[in-house]
């Protein structure tokens, strides 16, 4: 996924205040700055919601994986809103669901666990990014 | 089916079931012939603790004693410790909330059932539990108290 326009858009959510909310935006930037860097773009779902050109422009262009930290699912809705392609709807709550022992606690900063936790959602999300990588280019994923 | 007793307040609504009885705590009990009472959490309850991670109840078979814990559940904000609203043997839990608790946030009145208990003073304890009407009040109180906390 070279193409700037194509990369994927991670729309983590704004739950401010809320430890889950909090993962969501951990995983967010683990999965822009560290795990896939070169294929997705992060964009901030108070942008959305204000209607900002170009972080609409980049929903409307490419396909989106939201997180969202409970079941109001913001960033999904939002980006549902706009009519933009959800490839995944990742749910911080469910994937703590898989791993009891990791607890988010804290807001400005997350305990171990809670950081824990987002590494495990940015794992998966970076799984999926390979997966869209595959289905658009017809070829073998190029991570590990 | 259930009818029901509703609040806004603010910007959430809360529901009461008009069929069951309460505890000011935010458990419900639904006798479903003899002594046989289902129980589980009220709307507010459920939307106070938040989305609900996992639930845990004591195996089939506990003794439980009144006030003592029949279930757990952890949600996205709170560990929450739910005491039994009455004295008695716990008979079934709601497998289904093993693998999906999210039941007792979408439909706590119904499928989000915890338990079934055979409660041993049934007659003597319901005396304590509270009508519809009255939890109805009792939960109003509670949120227009959560309202004016700054």
């Amino acid at each position: 996924m070279t193409s700037k326009e194509r990369r994927v858009v991670i729309v983590p959510c704004s739950g401010i205040g809320k430890p889950f909310g909090t993962v969501s935006r951990e995983a967010a930037y683990e999965v822009c700055e560290t795990l896939r860097p070169d294929e997705t773009q992060l964009v901030a779902l108070s942008k959305l919601v204000l209607g900002e050109e170009e972080a609409c422009r980049r929903v409307d262009s490419s396909p989106a994986i939201t997180i969202d930290g409970c079941k109001l699912m913001c960033a999904a809705s939002l980006v549902k809103l706009r009519a933009g392609t959800i490839v995944s709807e990742v749910a911080v709550l469910d994937v703590f669901r898989r791993h009891k022992d990791l607890k988010p606690e804290g807001i400005a900063e997350l305990n171990e666990a809670g950081q824990q936790l987002a590494r495990v959602v940015a794992r998966e999300i970076a799984a999926t990014i390979d997966q869209v990588h595959q289905a658009e280019t017809g070829g073998g994923a190029d991570h590990a | 089916m259930s009818e029901y007793l509703e609040a806004t307040l603010d910007k959430f609504t809360f529901r009461v079931a008009t069929d069951r009885v309460y505890t000011a705590d935010g458990v419900w009990l639904e006798p479903q012939g003899g002594s046989r009472i289902r129980v589980g959490v009220t709307d507010y309850l459920q939307q106070h603790s938040g989305d609900v991670a996992f639930v845990s109840a004591k195996p089939r078979g506990t003794r439980l004693v009144l006030e003592e814990e029949f279930a757990a559940l952890e949600t996205i904000k709170v560990n929450l410790s739910l005491p039994s609203p009455v004295t008695g043997t716990l008979v079934e839990v709601n497998d289904a909330l093993g693998t999906a608790p999210e039941l007792v946030n979408q439909d706590p009145y119904r499928e989000g059932w915890l338990v079934i208990i055979e409660a041993a003073n049934w007659d003597v304890e319901r005396t304590r539990l509270l009508d519809p009407d009255a939890y109805f009040a009792v939960m109003r109180s509670q949120v227009e108290a959560e309202i004016r906390q700054p």
